[in-house]
């Protein structure tokens, strides 16, 4: 089945309900207890084996080789279950080598990561708005300049924590903000998701 | 005419160093601005006030001299010389410690870069030509007053456009100014953004159903009629499975967020 007709099957089957919650017969016999994750068997200091971070090197097929800030090599195995951000959520097509990358998954015994979500590129800056012009944002990021790019359809601005608008027209020069965005790898500029500022 | 320019640029040096002094003593953040300039790596944390402090009375004092009389080249060599360890200091921290500010002209953080690097060259130039002043400042401004006004003006204008701790004074009222007048992001066409139905969904009776399940971040996402629909990946005992959410693409209703899991096997494959 294609990608459209995955998402025609799925639109039917849940506006075909009316259920607001997902009652026991769709989770099955579940005890409150078997919803949260065990504990994870991690000693206080050592790295997360569940998570890897690190720069793209390589993508073959359904795997990415990313180089770990730490110089460590991971292997992480993509699969149709893995969500994938790019600024926006995408397919495996988008991973390029180079690209910035946070995974989170379960690690194989052969030392594999099957990922769960990956996220490329992403960034969460600190900034004044120092100067605003038609589809960008000039930020100081603690005296370091980034050019914030608004991408059309994509970009929104969280106002005073109420709920997220493509309305960009409150920014103002020389207010403190919040940036999620996808940085451009190896540049200062970043395509800008969500800003969060007052307004 | 070159020697009535030298003749002035101690009012120029005087009044910067006089300005520089007073941050560094009597701003009421003076204490805070110290402890983010380069000073902390050279004389260490203890002692950087005092150093901050003692560098803001010879500015005081030089100041002082060059703008009241008498006039003695002396006076304009010790700018030049301030001018000099001010410029191989910006260098220092340029290399040594790159994120700290300079603490110059204001108590606003700023980390050292080409501006006040630049800043620091000027006032070595006009300290080098003061050195050739023979009158009282004064006496030049009365000589040609209109001149003189417009070559201090020029003059410090350069500084302040030098010294991005003063932005917010200047540089942003300006670009506030221009917002006001027409905002280059106003009028972009109105969307209900990917953000505002991910809020809303977190907001729901039926996200917090289903929370403990899901493995992935968002899947999917696409829009039909009135609804905008989110997949995640979920993981219920029964096996892989996918959380199909409907969130109402308009308004604010997360109590109308619908829910349905389906396990991957009940997805009819490609024949």
């Amino acid at each position: 089945m294609d990608a459209l007709g995955r998402r025609r099957f799925l639109t039917r089957a849940v506006l075909g309900t009316t259920a607001t919650v997902a009652g026991a017969s769709v989770l099955g016999a579940l005890a409150p207890e078997a919803l949260a994750d065990p504990v994870p068997d991690v000693e206080a200091g050592a790295p997360d084996p569940n998570f890897a971070e690190g720069r793209v090197t390589g993508v073959k097929g359904s795997m990415l080789t990313a180089t770990g800030s730490d110089g460590v090599l991971h292997l992480i195995q993509l699969t149709a279950a893995t969500s994938i951000w790019k600024l926006r959520p995408t397919t495996l097509d988008a991973a390029q080598v180079g690209d910035g990358l946070y995974a989170r998954g379960v690690r194989m015994p052969d030392g594999v990561l099957a990922a769960d979500a990956v996220w490329l590129n992403i960034v969460n800056l600190t900034v004044h708005i120092s100067a605003i012009s038609k589809d960008t944002l000039h930020l100081d990021h603690h005296g370091d300049k980034i050019v914030g790019h608004v991408v059309s359809g994509t970009t929104a601005a969280v106002y005073n924590g109420t709920p997220a608008v493509s309305d960009l027209s409150l920014l103002k020069v020389g207010q403190h903000a919040q940036v999620i965005g996808a940085w451009r790898p190896d540049t200062n500029e970043v395509d800008i998701a969500t800003v969060f500022a007052a307004a | 005419m070159l020697q009535w320019l030298a003749d002035l640029q101690p009012a120029l040096l005087g009044a910067v160093l006089l300005w520089a002094a007073s941050v560094k003593l009597f701003a009421r953040s003076a204490r805070q601005a110290a402890r983010r300039s380069a000073l902390v790596r050279l004389v260490g944390k203890d002692r950087v006030f005092l150093a901050y402090r003692a560098v803001g009375c010879a500015e005081l004092a030089i100041g002082a001299l060059l703008v009241l009389p008498p006039v003695h080249p002396a006076e304009a060599v010790a700018a030049v010389g301030l001018g000099l360890g001010m410029l191989g200091y910006l260098l220092y921290a340029r290399i040594a410690a790159p994120d700290s500010s300079c603490g110059c002209l204001g108590d606003k953080h700023v980390p050292v870069r080409f501006r006040a690097l630049a800043r620091a060259g000027v006032l070595v130039l006009a300290g080098a030509a003061a050195t050739g002043a023979t009158d009282w400042w004064p006496l030049a401004v009365t000589r040609n007053p209109l001149a003189a006004a417009a070559v201090l003006l020029a003059e410090g204008a350069l500084i302040v456009v030098l010294s991005p701790e003063l932005d917010h004074r200047w540089l942003h009222p300006l670009r506030r100014l221009r917002l006001r007048i027409s905002h280059p992001l106003a009028g972009r066409p109105v969307e209900v953004p990917l953000a505002a139905s991910v809020q809303q969904l977190h907001g729901s009776a039926a996200y917090r159903s289903v929370a403990g399940l899901l493995r992935s971040d968002l899947l999917d996402t696409w829009d039909e009629g009135d609804w905008r629909l989110l997949t995640y990946s979920a993981r219920p005992e029964s096996g892989p499975a996918t959380a199909v959410f409907a969130v109402p693409r308009h308004g604010y209703h997360p109590d109308d967020v619908r829910v349905v899991l389906i396990a991957e096997e009940e997805v009819p494959v490609p024949a």
